[in-house]
């Protein structure tokens, strides 16, 4: 009984152990690589940003809304938006030439089923918001300008939701600006 | 030293991962689709299988024998995500697209199963010979499902971004079943299927 006692005893904290090694070797990996994968994600942003304004040489950013300038002219904004579509978050960039026309909208990251989600970035769906009204970015049936794809309504859906609701949060900020 | 050779020997054919133990056939299907995924991967996992089996055998007369399993899982899944992180810091474009499956490296049974049933009951020479057998093992048959595939399935062949080959027909029409999970299992099951009828693998 005693003997069993002290084998329990033992097994535990040869687990916790084990167990504290390994979150002291991840926090030190973690902060070893945590400078550079945030840089990597910034210069990966900025690869979008320039994707999206070729000419872009200098961007500003404040309210979560990016004023991309070249020199002292003013390109245009962008903005990011967010939704869950049919696997995991789809994370999109959207740019306006003005205050309320879209210049493009780019997929930035997606993990939906190849061959069938992954048809939001073809042109024929992500091309249609490109000269489109900031107010018409809604679905058809209420009211906007956007079209899902067929046989991947989820998916669209999720990316025109995501820019309408994003928009309309970004959109103070636009004119707050005047 | 014969030893040493035999044990790391076996994990290159005779006891190959996945052409003979059929393990960890889920990473298999799903990144062999391009040849720098499926060397991406094959690295990875060396990596982790050589450090969890080191430390396994180092730790192997101290550790108890209820609680092995975890202690084995928390060792593999540190290893994964010190991997996992470094791949993101330095090598953005292989992380983003072996995605889901860098992580799930921690669940693939080749590493569990060379912790429980070798590195927990060998010395770590052994162990080490057993980690690097099986994880050459491993990328070789990736590597060899995915050549097949990227080929089939878009015409060329390319390591990082320099294309080695691109076939005259296939360029314009590729077969891109091959780069759908369908077929991953027609080429491993073909594969098999050819090794076994040219004597390559024997049944156990």
């Amino acid at each position: 009984m005693r003997f069993n006692v002290l084998k329990k005893f033992y097994a535990i904290m040869f687990l916790t152990l084990v167990v504290i090694i390994s979150a002291g070797l991840l926090s030190l990996t973690y902060s070893l690589t945590a400078e550079q994968i945030k840089l990597r994600q910034h210069e990966q942003f900025l690869g979008y940003l320039t994707q999206m304004f070729p000419e872009m040489t200098n961007f500003e950013y404040n309210n979560e809304l990016y004023s991309v300038y070249d020199g002292g002219l003013l390109l245009g904004y962008a903005f990011t938006a967010s939704k869950a579509g049919y696997s995991g978050d789809i994370n999109i960039m959207v740019g306006l030439s003005d205050k309320d026309t879209v210049k493009g909208v780019l997929i930035m990251s997606q993990t939906e089923t190849p061959g069938i989600g992954t048809r939001i970035l073809e042109e024929s769906f992500i091309g249609q918001f490109t000269g489109m009204k900031i107010n018409d970015l809604r679905l058809r049936s209420e009211g906007g300008q956007a079209d899902t794809i067929t046989g991947a309504t989820v998916s669209s859906r999720a990316v025109i939701e995501a820019i309408s609701q994003a928009a309309m949060e970004k959109l103070a900020g636009i004119n707050g600006q005047g | 030293m014969g030893k040493w050779l035999k044990e790391f020997v076996k994990g290159l054919v005779v006891s190959n991962p996945i052409f003979v133990l059929a393990l960890g056939l889920c990473p298999s299907l799903a990144v062999t689709n391009s040849l720098d995924n499926a060397l991406g991967m094959g690295a990875a996992v060396i990596f982790v299988l050589l450090c969890s089996n080191i430390l396994v055998a180092l730790i192997r007369t101290w550790v108890a024998s209820i609680v092995r399993i975890p202690v084995f899982i928390v060792i593999i899944a540190t290893f994964v995500t010190m991997v996992s992180l470094t791949f993101e810091a330095y090598v953005p474009a292989l992380y983003e697209s072996l995605g889901i499956y860098l992580p799930l490296i921690v669940v693939n049974c080749i590493i569990l199963g060379r912790a429980e049933a070798f590195a927990s009951r060998n010395r770590m020479s052994l162990a080490v010979a057993d980690a690097l057998g099986m994880g050459l093992g491993f990328t070789l048959a990736i590597v060899i499902i995915s050549v097949i595939r990227e080929t089939l399935g878009s015409g060329s062949l390319s390591l990082f971004e320099h294309v080695l080959f691109s076939l005259p027909v296939l360029d314009e029409q590729p077969v891109s079943l091959f780069l759908l999970p369908a077929g991953a299992f027609l080429v491993i099951g073909l594969l098999l299927a050819a090794f076994r009828r040219a004597g390559l693998i024997k049944n156990e």
